[in-house]
C-alpha cells in the first residue's frame, strides 16, 4: 500500500489539488462572496501597490498635460469656456424645472420617499485581475463607511454594487457581470423591465420587457429606484438590437451601458439616506438582490 | 528550491498586480492578458508535479481574489491547466518566443471556455452561457504577446537557481 502511495504521489496529490478548489467552489457558489484573513492580507499587500502605480502614472500624465502639452492648454480653456457656459445656463433652465417640480409635489402633498443620500468619492485604483472579471477596485474601504451591497454610480450613470470590502479598499461588481440584475424603466413610456449583466464589457441584455409595453431602439433605460437597488432616475443604458418574437411574453434587447467603464477615474458610492442614523439598514437592504 | 518558490510566488503576486493596473491605465476592455495562467503553463512545461502544481494552486488564489467570481474558479482552473499540459508537456516543448505565444493562445482560449461553462453551471443567478468569442480572442492574444516575457522573466529568475552540481558541471 505504501509503495502504492510512493508510486503514484504525483498523480495523487495533484488530484488533491484539484478536489481542493473544486469543493470550495461547489459550496461556496451559491453563497455571498466574502473574504477571509488571509484574503484581507493579500489585499492589504498588493492594493498600495497597485494605487502607487496608478498615482505614479497620473503624475505622469499631469506632467505631460501640465508642461509639454501647454500649447494645447490655451485651445482647451477656451472650448471649456464655452462648455461652462452652455452648462450654466443648462443648470439654470434645470433648477428652474426643480424649482417647479418642487411646487408641484408640495401641491400635491407628495412625499418624496427617497430623500436626498449621503454619497462618497472613490478614486478607481485597479480593475480585475483576471481579464474575464467584471470588478473595479476603489480606495475606500469599510473604515469610511463603504459596506457590501452599496450602490456605485458615475455622473453618466450606474456603475455597479460592492461586492467585497477591506479596512481601506473595496471591490466594485459592475453592472455588466452575468450574476448582475437591477429593476429598470424606460425613460420614454415608464415601461418596467430588468437590465441584466452578460458578462461582456459592451453591453446587457434587456429582461421581462412586456412584449405590450413600446420598446425601440435608443430608448434610455432609468433606474427604478426599488426598495434595496440604485436610488431612482439615474441612467443605466440605452437599447439596441430591440426584437418582438411571435411567439412568448417578453420582447428581446440589448442594453448599451450609459458609462464607460474602461474610463471611470472616480466613482461614488451611495452610502445611503442622508437622515438616516447608520447605514447599516441602507445596506442590508440593498444587498438583497443587486449581485445575486 | 525554497526561496525559488517563495520569488515565484512574490512574481505571480507582482503579475496579478500588473493585470489589474495596466488594463485600467490604458482603458483596455477585452485585450488583457492573462499572466497568471501563462504562469501555470512556465510551472506545467518546466516545474516538478508537486511545487509546480502548488504554485499554479497559489496563481489560482491570486485571481480568484480579485475577480469577485464564486471562490476558488480560477484556483481550480489554474491546477487543472496545470494538469493537462503537464499531461501533454512532452508534446510542448518551448523555451520562450513564438513557441511560448501559440501555448500561451491555445491555453487562454480553453481556459475561458471552461471558466464560462463552470460559472454558468455553478455560479447562481446565470441564465444563459456566456461565450463571446470577439472578448475571448482578444483576451487570448493579448495573453499570446504577453506570453515570451512572462517566461523570460521565470527562466531569467530560474537561472540563479541552477542545481551546484549543474553549475560545476557547466564550469
Amino acid at each position: 500500500m505504501r509503495s502504492l502511495l510512493r508510486r503514484y504521489r504525483e498523480p495523487i496529490f495533484v488530484a488533491l489539488l484539484l478536489a481542493l478548489p473544486f469543493t470550495v467552489f461547489a459550496v461556496k457558489a451559491k453563497r455571498n462572496l466574502a473574504l477571509n484573513a488571509a484574503d484581507r492580507v493579500v489585499i492589504s499587500v498588493t492594493a498600495p501597490v497597485e494605487k502607487l502605480i496608478v498615482a505614479a502614472v497620473h503624475v505622469g500624465q499631469d506632467a505631460w498635460y501640465g508642461y509639454l502639452a501647454l500649447g494645447m492648454v490655451r485651445e482647451e480653456n477656451l472650448r471649456l469656456r464655452k462648455d461652462l457656459v452652455r452648462e450654466r445656463a443648462q443648470f439654470g433652465a434645470f433648477a428652474e424645472t426643480k424649482a417647479e417640480n418642487d411646487r408641484l409635489r408640495r401641491l400635491l402633498e407628495y412625499t418624496d420617499k427617497q430623500g436626498p443620500l449621503r454619497s462618497l468619492v472613490a478614486p478607481v485604483i485597479a480593475v480585475g485581475a483576471s481579464p474575464h472579471s467584471h470588478v473595479l477596485r476603489i480606495a475606500r474601504g469599510s473604515e469610511e463607511g463603504v459596506h457590501r451591497g452599496m450602490p456605485v454610480v458615475a455622473p453618466d450613470g450606474v456603475v455597479g454594487t460592492v461586492a467585497l470590502t477591506t479596512a481601506h479598499y473595496a471591490d466594485v461588481q459592475l453592472i455588466v457581470s452575468p450574476t448582475y440584475a437591477v429593476p429598470a424603466l424606460n425613460e420614454r413610456t415608464r415601461a418596467r423591465a430588468t437590465v441584466k449583466g452578460t458578462g461582456d464589457q459592451a453591453r446587457c441584455k434587456l429582461e421581462y420587457g412586456q412584449r405590450t409595453e413600446e420598446w425601440h431602439d435608443g430608448d434610455l433605460l432609468r433606474t427604478a429606484g426599488t426598495i434595496g437597488f440604485f436610488p431612482q432616475g439615474l441612467p443605466i443604458g440605452r437599447l439596441v438590437n430591440v426584437s418582438k418574437k411571435p411567439t412568448g411574453m417578453f420582447v428581446s434587447a440589448e442594453v448599451l451601458p450609459a458609462v464607460d467603464f474602461a474610463r471611470l477615474d472616480e466613482v461614488i458610492v451611495v452610502l445611503g439616506p442622508q437622515d438616516a442614523p447608520s447605514s447599516n439598514a441602507y445596506v442590508n437592504a440593498s444587498s438583497v438582490g443587486t449581485a445575486q | 528550491m525554497i526561496l525559488r518558490n517563495v520569488l515565484v510566488l512574490g512574481v505571480c503576486l507582482g503579475f496579478a498586480i500588473l493585470e489589474s493596473v495596466f488594463p485600467f491605465v490604458l482603458h483596455l476592455t477585452a485585450a488583457r492578458a492573462d499572466l497568471l495562467l501563462v504562469v501555470v503553463l512556465y510551472l506545467a512545461l518546466n516545474d516538478e508535479v508537486i511545487p509546480g502544481a502548488s504554485l499554479s494552486l497559489a496563481a489560482g488564489y491570486l485571481s480568484d481574489l480579485t475577480s469577485a467570481t464564486p471562490s476558488c474558479l480560477y484556483a481550480l482552473l489554474a491546477v487543472l491547466t496545470f494538469a493537462v499540459v503537464r499531461i501533454g508537456a512532452n508534446a510542448i516543448k518551448t523555451d520562450g518566443g513564438i513557441q511560448s505565444m501559440g501555448v500561451g493562445f491555445v491555453a487562454s482560449l480553453v481556459h475561458s471556455t471552461l471558466a464560462a461553462c463552470l460559472f454558468y453551471f455553478v455560479a447562481p443567478g446565470s441564465e444563459g452561457l456566456v461565450l463571446k468569442f470577439p472578448p475571448l480572442l482578444w483576451s487570448a492574444l493579448a495573453t499570446a504577446v504577453a506570453a515570451p516575457f512572462v517566461f523570460f522573466v521565470l527562466r531569467r529568475l530560474d537561472k540563479g537557481f541552477v542545481p551546484a552540481d549543474a553549475a560545476i558541471r557547466v564550469r
